[in-house]
């Protein structure tokens, strides 16, 4: 199923399977090399953020607001300013002031600049930041912060994203942050089965094992130093920098441990507020967050509610599908505009529809801010397009795969935003994959004796209430930025004597690309050692570490990088045996000619060198959706199939998740093992969001901030994920033809969750997370 | 303050007014973390070893250390003694806290949702209380209900558990495989001397609940003499079924139905809830 046409680079010569036969540590491309930071990571000596310590330090804390919308009316830091042991208070007042000459707490954002660092005038969210403190003990630093007084005069809270059209703006900016109207062919069209559906998706929480944490010191120079386990080091650089009036070379970022991120790791008011404290009080201070606040800090995935009608032919081919589709963005833009595009374009998902009539917005509320989390938008339509799919293979009675192989998109089918998919789209293929994939047994025969009960074991579960279902479900993402988003990355390999070094400022947030660019480094030169720089922002920039991105800008970078260091390598060999550069090869170690004259070890050609090379990576540029949401937005797609088995106890609603068996598009699987933990990873996340997580709020308020009240998946809750199938069709533009892996298993695990409740219980299943009363029958 | 024996820590309870005794820390220090607990002194129980066990009296009770952890209380030895309190401790939560968290933490920290509570409850067990200079014993549901609460001075030392050889069981609904918080457990035991039922529902409310009028129905529908027969039906499912809708009404009144509009849905799936609990329960106990 693979067709290596693309790239002839040296990466493909090397034989994938060499690491076994030399039964050594897998080596270079396509093997399942251990990530860098596994063992460190299992044996706790892995070093974070909150184990930072500089000689001197001071202690951060914030004051954050109790009430989801108020005017603040005053606020009186004396109190706090009055403990012994305190260094410093800041509020809006101690930020740039804005272009009237008020002080309008350096609002910064991702697209809009609406999300003021400390509340100015206005809070609009329960927990935004009001006030800070540094001082000589994190206790003190809390109880001066819970000393000053804040006088709010309550507004009018907004919490049904709804209402947020129907009044007052809550923002000068407005309540609407985008309307995608989405129109492509027949708005007359009709078919002769018309299914409709209502679905609400609630609100998950990133939840990082590790909370928020971080130190900034001061410099000489009037700048300051901040590390911390930012995903985004240049962009955060930048934001930092203008919330604080300073030069961007007045800030640097050093990025230390990440303890994985699946979401923009840091908010910008922590990292801002603190870097303030350290420029206020010329010493360093340190701030972690705790659980309670980290709830309230960081964004979470947009809750969504999504209205559909589909129509189709007396087969069940798409004739029509109309949605509308209402984002909730919370008090602040962040990237709401961007999740909504990828909502509206992948509003059918991948099946092919002639009519397309679909409205998009993404309001403001007073609900806590949401962005970035795997998938972002995508997740949301998967669940609706595919309960749609669901419903009319119901009515049809037609088997759930069969519709959907039916409405299949392959390569070159358009999608509802006029682009023609000219990625690989192995959809059919996929779904043959999961189909032919063996069913979990059901222990009928000793049902007590293994049998894992929705429940859990000691539970209450019941073998004659449980009832197995099996749901499918299919999606797609997109990579990279959208909508004309310039990507680019920037690396530098630098080989010296036997080792490598790669410099580059791509984060590795748990996706694993620092192991990636030694594999690269490996295949391209034949060197074992490869280092890789920690990384901060005096590098040159690399961009975030979201969309998938790093494999395939960053990879690009560091190959290319590569590549330049073998031809300056290549070069004085192949003239000295009068041949081109071409006629030479690096595999195992060993650089040899063409015709076998030449079999020297790299080691013994790189002796003394020092060679460096820095190189771009830079994919075809995108264009924005116009008005009625057509345009070439994105740059590239991945699909992903799904089956879930599970057991339902439908008496007292427990839901089991058994098995997940996955086929996923990966163009080029360039380390199986990363690619399995990254499903493995995705699918146990998602079936938090399917059966579990829900960050509650009432009237704004947030119920449920601490890991007791936001119930998370654990093992016993996880199921095991089969991979039937890794695709490997590969993606001529994309570096080494391989997709990005972590989002799609995410976005279509919910809906594939979902089906099989509903298979097992005969109910609707409209909503997610699906409660034990969703899933009770009777 | 680290006590190495019961007196000490007696002593230093009656020397430091306020001061708070903590064993496994589980809920007390989430407590004080959070800001909600800033007590003037701790007095930890750790190192007084002889409450960290359990022993047998007279034959037919089981005395329990109050700082026996779950994990302990659920080992093979110790369920086969009490098998619905090795259950509730099993399920207590995620290992972490079982190897810590107490039976006595447990009692005295009286969460609505605390897994031993209805078993101690329904195997109408009794605390014993030390002071400086001496004891008493007080019923495990007075202490919860309020009753007779711990007096300042006091420390909650042994649960006292009349055995009784049995079948009996710990259920509970949570809605998830992995460790959570109950949303409704009952305890049910049989007592086959007295050819008796005893149940007890507990989350729904603030301390657990028996009905009464329940169990003495049910053990009416009992055919008792037919236990330990091979095959044997002890009881018409329809009683059964019947059985926990009783239980499910009694503890859940039709009051709290008729609420508004959301508190009324949570309340008829509560009752739902307690009612399957309890007829499995009953079915579990009589197989």
């Amino acid at each position: 199923m693979s067709s290596p046409t693309d790239i002839s680079s040296p990466a493909e010569l090397s034989p994938a399977g060499a690491e076994e036969a030399q039964g050594a540590e897998p080596f270079g491309l396509g093997g399942s090399a251990l990530r860098n930071d596994a063992l460190p990571k299992a044996l706790g000596i892995y070093p974070y953020a909150a184990d930072l310590w500089a000689e001197g330090l001071l202690w951060g804390a914030v004051l954050r607001s109790p009430h989801p919308h108020a005017r603040i009316v005053a606020i009186d830091t004396t109190p706090a300013l009055a403990l012994p042991g305190v260094h410093a208070v800041v509020t809006a007042a101690d930020l740039p002031l804005g272009p009237e000459g008020i002080p309008d707490g350096a609002p910064s954002g991702p697209i809009v600049a609406d999300r003021p660092i400390l509340a100015s005038g206005v809070v609009r969210h329960h927990g935004e930041p009001v006030a800070a403190v540094a001082a000589d003990h994190p206790d003190t630093a809390r109880l001066a912060a819970a000393s000053i007084r804040v006088e709010y005069e309550l507004l009018e809270v907004v919490t049904d994203p709804e209402q947020s059209f129907n009044v007052p703006p809550l923002h000068p900016e407005g309540n609407l942050f985008r309307h995608l109207p989405l129109r492509t062919g027949d708005p007359e069209a009709v078919g002769e089965i018309i299914v409709e559906g209502l679905y609400q998706v609630g609100r998950q929480d990133p939840a990082p094992l590790g909370a928020e944490a971080g130190l900034a010191v001061p410099r000489p120079d009037g700048g300051v130093e901040l590390h911390l386990s930012s995903t985004d080091p240049h962009g955060d650089r930048d934001r930092t920098a203008a919330c604080l009036g300073l030069e961007p070379d007045r800030v640097r970022l050093v990025v230390t441990g990440v303890p994985g991120a699946t979401t923009d790791r840091e908010d910008l008011s922590f990292q801002v507020t603190l870097a303030l404290l350290a420029l206020r009080t010329g010493r360093p201070v340190k701030m972690t967050l705790t659980r309670e606040e980290s709830f309230h800090a960081h964004t979470s995935r947009h809750p969504a509610l999504l209205r559909y009608r589909h129509h189709a032919d007396a087969e069940g081919r798409l004739v029509k599908v109309e949605a509308q589709i209402l984002l909730d963005g919370g008090a602040y833009a962040d990237v709401s505009a961007e999740a909504l595009a990828a909502a509206a374009a992948f509003s059918v998902g991948p099946y092919v529809c002639p009519n397309v009539f679909v409205d998009a917005w993404a309001v403001r509320t007073n609900n806590p801010p949401a962005g970035r989390m795997r998938g972002e938008g995508a997740l949301q339509t998967c669940f609706a397009y595919e309960s749609q799919l669901d419903q009319l293979a119901a009515q049809l009675g037609v088997d759930p795969l069969e519709i959907r192989r039916r409405n299949a998109m392959a390569t070159g089918d358009p999608m509802p935003t006029g682009q023609a998919v000219t990625c690989p789209a192995p959809v059919a293929a996929l779904l043959d994959a999961i189909a032919d994939s063996p069913l979990p047994a059901l222990p009928l025969d000793d049902p007590e004796a293994d049998w894992l009960l929705p429940g859990g074991p000691g539970g209450a579960g019941d073998p004659a209430a449980v009832r197995r279902g099996i749901g499918y479900a299919l999606g797609m993402v997109h990579m990279l930025g959208a909508e004309g988003e310039d990507e680019v990355s920037t690396a530098t390999v630098r080989v010296s004597g036997d080792h490598a070094t790669v410099i580059c400022a791509a984060v590795d947030s748990g996706q694993g690309f620092a192991t990636l660019a030694r594999q690269i480094v490996q295949s391209v030169l034949g060197v074992s050692e490869v280092y890789i720089a920690p990384v901060d922002s005096d590098q040159s920039a690399a961009g975030p570490s979201a969309r998938g991105r790093h494999t395939w800008v960053s990879g690009g970078a560091v190959e290319r990088a590569a590549l330049m260091v073998r031809h300056q390598l290549l070069q004085p060999i192949a003239a000295n045996f009068g041949m081109s550069v071409e006629l030479l090869t690096i595999a195992d170690g060993k650089i040899s000619s063409y015709d076998g004259v030449l079999g020297m070890p790299v080691s013994e050609a790189l002796e003394g060198k020092e060679l460096w090379a820095t190189a771009q990576c830079r994919p075809h540029p995108t264009e924005p959706l116009d008005e009625s949401g057509q345009g070439d937005a994105f740059v590239s797609i991945a699909f992903c199939a799904m089956r879930a088995v599970v057991d339902v106890d439908i008496e007292l609603g427990a839901v089991r998740v058994v098995d997940v068996t996955v086929a996923q598009d990966v163009g080029r699987a360039l380390n199986p093992r990363q690619i399995e933990d990254r499903i493995e990873a995705a699918v146990a996340q998602s079936i938090g969001l399917a059966l579990l997580e829900d960050l509650r709020t009432e009237g704004g308020r947030i119920l449920n901030p601490s890991l007791t009240g936001y119930r998370l998946p654990t093992a016993l809750d996880t199921p095991d994920v089969r991979i039937a199938a890794l695709l490997e069709e590969r993606d001529v533009v994309a570096t080494f033809g391989a997709k990005a892996v972590s989002a799609v298993p995410a976005v279509v695990a919910p809906a594939a969750v979902a089906a099989a409740v509903r298979a097992a219980t005969g109910l609707p299943v409209g909503r997610l997370p699906i409660l034990p009363e969703d899933a009770t029958v009777g | 303050m680290l006590p190495a024996s019961l007196d000490e820590a007696v002593e230093a309870l009656a020397a430091t007014p306020g001061a708070v005794p903590v064993a496994g820390a589980t809920d007390l220090m989430e407590a004080v973390n959070a800001g909600r607990l800033r007590p003037a002194a701790l007095i930890g129980l750790g190192r007084i070893t002889e409450l960290r066990g359990w022993r047998y009296e007279d034959g037919g009770t089981a005395v329990l250390g109050a700082g026996l952890t779950h994990a302990r209380m659920d080992r093979p030895d110790f369920a086969a003694l009490i098998p619905a309190l090795a259950d509730a401790a099993r399920t207590a939560g995620p290992p972490q806290i079982r190897n810590v968290g107490t039976l006595g933490g447990n009692i005295a920290t009286a969460a609505p949702a605390g897994d031993t509570l209805p078993v101690l409850t329904v195997l109408e067990a009794t605390a014993t209380l030390a002071r400086a200079g001496g004891t008493r014993e007080v019923p495990i549901s007075h202490l919860l209900t309020g009753l007779d609460p711990l007096r300042p001075g006091e420390l909650l030392t042994w649960v006292r558990v009349p055995l009784l050889h049995a079948p009996q069981v710990f259920l509970k609904a949570t809605g998830r495989s992995g460790p959570a918080r109950a949303s409704a457990s009952v305890a049910l035991v049989l007592d086959p001397a007295r050819r008796a039922v005893r149940c007890a529902v507990g989350a729904v409310a603030p301390v657990p609940l028996r009905p009464l009028e329940a169990e003495a129905w049910v053990a009416g529908c009992i055919d008792w003499d037919a236990r330990g027969e091979e095959g044997a039906a002890l009881i018409d499912p329809a009683a059964a079924a019947a059985f926990g809708e009783y239980v499910a009404g009694a503890c859940i009144p039709d009051g709290a139905l008729d609420g508004p509009e959301g508190a009324g849905a949570l309340a008829a799936r509560l009752r739902r809830t307690v009612s399957v609990l309890a007829r499995r329960a009953l079915g579990r106990a009589l197989k």
